[in-house]
């Protein structure tokens, strides 16, 4: 199919174009001039670099680190107790809602306790965590899927209680089953809402797997971010901080995507 | 034969502070082949009515009965209520699907529904791809799909602007007449109810009682866009909105 577009159309789609472009060359402008000001600074011993490393330290310390494999290794670790977590924790919490949808009677008795462990900071609950899962990746997995599982079932039992009642009433008149409600109506119609849950839960992982790692571990990015704090390695923690960022990024970019390709008809 | 009946029907729902009467020996019925509209005043207990019919709610007392094997109606919806996830297509097999009846002849008449009301072309569509007559028209071919005794038509055309209204209201009833359906309208529409039914039940207001059953005579004519044009319309729309403003008082 072939378009022909005015002149002035045209000249439209070049304006949008231009402010799309000059958004994104400021975005890399922020960085960078923030980058070039902190090095500035650190150069011109303004601010002391041991305290706030510099982004020459910053990229000599990750050239080492991705050299003898260190860096791979512990972001490795981290990213699979994080993904482990992730997966467990929204499939937990799904099910869980899916439960509580199912039968009043549970959701009704369950919610107040709902409540309770949602405001609850889940990091109090580490020292239970160490004696109960122990010291090894169980716990730091434990955590993340701790954090998350609370908010995904919320979520999505908010997600499911608000499902259309003129679609669900249809489906009655024509004598589907508590089954097929869900299956037909209720679950699809929530696709939006479980897009939405994993978003949040790609942070809501890695705040659980950092903070596991902060407590027990032997590695993994908050292992090093906690050794490097505690022999003053400044360009380490900021190297680690760096890589968390790029690692949490990409996870959340990943979920987006799978967001654009399911959730279309879904609206 | 008689598709629905209600005999003496009663219904009271109870909440924490009071007792509400929805209806009171409620009697009415609708025979095969007829279009009957329900009218009344709003709050007046159709919704009441209407789950009664699909056997949602049980009534307090009296007798509601629906000759229709599984107790399985036509349910049409205020808003279309397309599901935005399936094209139209799949759409129009969900209610085969949930009475697992997808076998090759009912699939088979459900496409010949699409072919002959020119939704063919719209199959892999999905429904915010359509204008809203389409889409009404496609709900109204998802409840044929079932094929069921008795189609029930809640307020189908309120969600629409007026000359969508006329188009979407001559279409449904040449699509009901032209496949020999039962249908039972609800609207609180006086002109809508003269234009399509055969018979007008009148509610009272709550508690919801028969006030009037009224013939419109209209069947010569085709649509009921003609309807609206006839000599008698104005008359009666002027005869039940009477009645309907007592009603309310």
């Amino acid at each position: 199919m072939k378009k022909t577009f005015s002149l002035e159309h045209k000249a439209f789609l070049k304006k949008q174009k231009m402010h799309t472009l000059f958004v994104h060359l400021s975005q890399v402008g922020v960085l960078a001039l923030l980058l070039a000001l902190w090095e500035l600074l650190a150069h011109f011993e303004i601010i002391d670099s041991f305290i706030t490393s510099s982004p020459s330290k910053i990229a000599k310390t990750l050239v080492e680190l991705v050299g003898d494999g260190t860096l791979l290794y512990h972001a490795w670790v981290s990213t699979l107790e994080t993904l482990a977590g992730f997966a467990i924790g929204t499939a937990l919490g799904y099910a869980i809602a899916v439960v509580l949808w199912w039968n009043g009677f549970l959701k009704q008795v369950f919610e107040p306790y709902l409540i309770v462990l949602n405001s609850l900071p889940k990091i109090a609950l580490g020292p239970l965590i160490i004696i109960w899962a122990g010291t090894g990746k169980m716990a730091i997995i434990t955590m993340a899927v701790l954090i998350s599982v609370v908010i995904t079932t919320i979520s999505m039992l908010n997600g499911f209680c608000e499902t259309s009642a003129e679609k669900i009433l249809l489906l009655r008149s024509l004598k589907a089953s508590r089954r097929q409600i869900f299956a037909k109506v209720v679950a699809p119609s929530n696709v939006p809402t479980l897009m939405a849950t994993l978003k949040i839960n790609v942070g809501m992982a890695w705040i659980g797997s950092i903070m596991g790692e902060y407590l027990v571990s032997k590695e993994g990015l908050g292992y090093l971010l906690v050794y490097g704090s505690q022999v003053f390695r400044l360009d380490l923690v900021m190297t680690c901080t760096i890589v968390l960022c790029v690692l949490a990024g990409v996870m959340y970019a990943v979920v987006a995507l799978l967001e654009k390709i399911v959730a279309k008809n879904y609206t | 034969m008689t598709v629905l009946q209600f005999e003496n029907v009663s219904k009271i729902f109870y909440t924490k502070t009071q007792q509400t009467t929805a209806l009171q020996n409620l009697s009415f019925c609708v025979n095969k082949g007829e279009f009957v509209a329900l009218v009344g005043p709003s709050g007046c207990g159709k919704t009441t009515i209407l789950s009664l019919v699909c056997q949602l709610i049980q009534p307090t007392s009296g007798k509601v009965t629906l000759a229709s094997p599984n107790g399985a109606v036509g349910y049409m919806l205020q808003k279309d209520g397309l599901f935005e996830w399936r094209t139209i297509e799949k759409n129009i097999r969900l209610g085969l699907e949930i009475q697992h009846k997808l076998t090759k002849e009912n699939l088979d008449f459900a496409s010949s529904l699409l072919r002959k009301y020119g939704l063919e072309e719209f199959k892999r569509h999905y429904p915010q791809q359509l204008s809203g007559g389409m889409r009404q028209r496609t709900a109204l071919i998802r409840t044929l799909a079932t094929n069921p005794e008795l189609l029930l038509l809640d307020e189908p055309f309120s969600a629409l602007d007026f000359q969508t209204r006329l188009e979407v209201c001559d279409d449904v009833y040449s699509i009901i007449k032209r496949e020999n359906k039962t249908a039972l309208l609800v609207t609180h529409d006086i002109s809508e109810a003269i234009s399509m039914a055969d018979r007008i039940v009148v509610l009272t207001k709550r508690p919801a009682r028969v006030l009037l059953q009224h013939e419109t005579h209209l069947q010569k004519y085709k649509t009921p866009l003609e309807r609206r044009e006839s000599p008698t319309f104005a008359k009666q729309f002027e005869l039940l909105h009477r009645v309907l403003e007592e009603a309310k008082s």
